[in-house]
């Protein structure tokens, strides 16, 4: 009677060469010995044309130091290798298997080499599998994506797109603790549209959240790249400018009004005018804290609103505080 | 379920093929990596799972970052191996490993795998071998970047009450390179180990 093995090796030998997940054998001389159906799919030389020549002239692309590290260990170590896609995303440069929905560039692939015994305990042949993992790299990619953008909102605020709160008290802290150690220069700006409650109750709501947006878009038109500006409460927006002093802000500041004052929002069938006051302040060493710069804004923005709105306030020291008209509105 | 302790006698073999194991590895090793290799004499220890954070700490012996890659072997004897780095003390591996031109994040976390693999392979072939057990193993993979070593494993995600480990150090001479080898067996697949010990006791 024939051992279970004998009757199994027609099997055997089907399913090594058809199996979706590439087979080949290499020995100590590095030639290879068994190249499976799907190594000669994929790399478009049959069995025929590798097996008894050495691998690496059969593949003069392969990443050769690497592989042969990886083959030592087996020889020498009687020891598994590996590679992962995570690390090293392939060895063969595989076409991927996706030629109509696309999004990768190459097969991405996990690689395990194991050594085989032979009857002396000595290993002299290295099997090698291939496993295709391009879709749990383009899983990994989307959950990355996902991450990112989901870390991205939760600094943004919903209604206008800008940042919020929570991200303009981070980078207020931040940009702060920066200014003081290095002694950089930096300004707040608080901005607050007028009458805001009116445009509510006036047109509606809905009418109000289009001011908010059109308004939001049009300060982050005017800004420039390390500018940082978010919507600090309902009607309030808040515009970090590092590197700036008192001066360059209130030129900033004068533009953003000007730019407001100018611009109708459209609602519906009507058109909203609206104008905007603006609170500067620039840091000095007597603020210890990053609210003491915030708190120097709105004093200052407090102070715009008191000399009849659509103008800039600047505090330009704890004692003394400047009122300077801008476009069309009145200052004191 | 409460480990049965290993006897006397399957205490004293463990030793002895662990130290005979690790001799074997550490001879290997300076093959492949072309350098001499110390290691310590391999110690064999019975954890309770609570004193788990307290015990990696005391391994280590410091509050240093480190970095730990873990792998599953399986077959006759199963468990993981957790290979500790000093997390600075790597870079010096990729020179010896043969990856000299590309350093970037991911050739450096491929060096500390194949080098946690061959430790890890070195040592546990050899105590396959000397128990006639079969050994397959799993890829590396990371479990922690930049930790502290009582950080690593806590007792609440554990999903055992007693382990076995078997812990050695390695160290490559003229580098600045140092790592922890441990060998972790869950209680279940202790009684295996025991049965294993038990058939080479009995063979001698």
């Amino acid at each position: 009677m024939s051992s279970p093995e004998a009757s199994l090796a027609p099997f055997l030998g089907t399913v090594v060469d058809r199996i979706n997940i590439g087979i080949f054998i290499i020995n100590t001389r590095m030639e290879i010995v068994l190249w499976n159906h799907f190594m000669e799919v994929n790399s478009g030389k049959t069995a025929d044309e590798v097996v008894g020549r050495n691998i690496f002239e059969c593949f003069p692309e392969l990443p050769r130091n690497v592989v042969e590290n990886k083959i030592k260990g087996v020889f020498i170590l009687k020891n598994f290798a590996f590679s992962s896609w995570e690390q090293r995303p392939y060895l063969f440069k595989f076409r991927h298997n996706r030629p109509v929905t696309g999004g990768v560039e190459h097969m991405y692939q996990d690689y395990t080499f194991i050594p085989i015994k032979n009857e002396d305990g000595e290993v002299e042949h290295a099997c090698v599998t291939l496993v295709d993992v391009t879709d749990t790299a383009i899983y990994q990619k989307m959950l990355k994506e996902a991450l990112e953008s989901l870390a991205e909102a939760s600094h943004r605020d919903g209604l206008t797109g800008i940042y919020n709160r929570h991200h303009l008290e981070e980078s207020f802290a931040r940009e702060f603790s920066r200014a003081r150690r290095y002694g950089g220069t930096m300004s707040l700006v608080m901005l607050d549209i007028d009458l805001f409650k009116s445009i509510n109750d006036t047109f509606g709501h809905l009418a109000g959240d289009e001011v908010l947006r059109s308004t939001s878009k049009q300060l982050g038109a005017l800004l420039r790249q390390t500018d940082i500006l978010g919507r600090y409460g309902g009607e309030e927006f808040a515009l970090l400018l590092p590197e700036t002093n008192l001066n360059g802000a209130q030129i900033l500041a004068e533009r953003i009004l000007q730019q407001v004052a100018e611009t109708t929002v459209p609602y519906n069938d009507i058109t909203i005018q609206v104008t905007i006051s603006a609170g500067i302040a620039q840091y000095h060493e007597g603020m210890l804290r990053h609210e003491d710069l915030i708190k120097a804004a709105d004093d200052a923005l407090y102070q715009a609103k008191e000399n009849g709105r659509n103008c800039i306030c600047c505090a330009q020291a704890p004692d003394e505080v400047t009122v300077k008209g801008a476009g069309g509105g009145s200052s004191s | 379920m409460k480990l049965q302790s290993l006897t006397a006698d399957q205490t004293d073999t463990l030793q002895e093929i662990v130290n005979i194991a690790m001799g074997q590895a550490g001879d290997s090793l300076a093959r492949v990596l072309d350098c001499f290799v110390n290691l310590s004499v391999p110690r064999i220890k019975l954890i309770e799972v609570a004193q788990i954070s307290t015990h990696m700490a005391k391994l280590v012996k410091s509050d240093m970052p480190i970095t730990a890659v873990r792998q599953s072997f399986y077959d006759d004897l199963s468990g993981e191996a957790i290979t500790l780095f000093s997390t600075d003390g790597y870079h010096d591996l990729s020179e010896l490993m043969g990856y000299q031109n590309d350093l970037d994040p991911n050739t450096e976390k491929e060096v500390l795998f194949d080098v946690s693999n061959i430790l890890v392979g070195a040592c546990l072939n050899g105590i396959a071998e000397q128990l006639n057990a079969n050994l397959s193993f799993s890829a590396p993979s990371l479990i922690a970047e930049n930790t502290t070593a009582s950080a690593l494993l806590t007792p609440e995600s554990l999903p055992w009450d007693y382990a076995l480990q078997v812990e050695v150090n390695f160290s490559l001479e003229k580098r600045n390179f140092m790592s922890h080898l441990i060998i972790m067996m869950a209680e279940d697949a202790v009684d295996s180990l025991k049965r294993s010990l038990d058939a080479f006791l009995e063979a001698v």
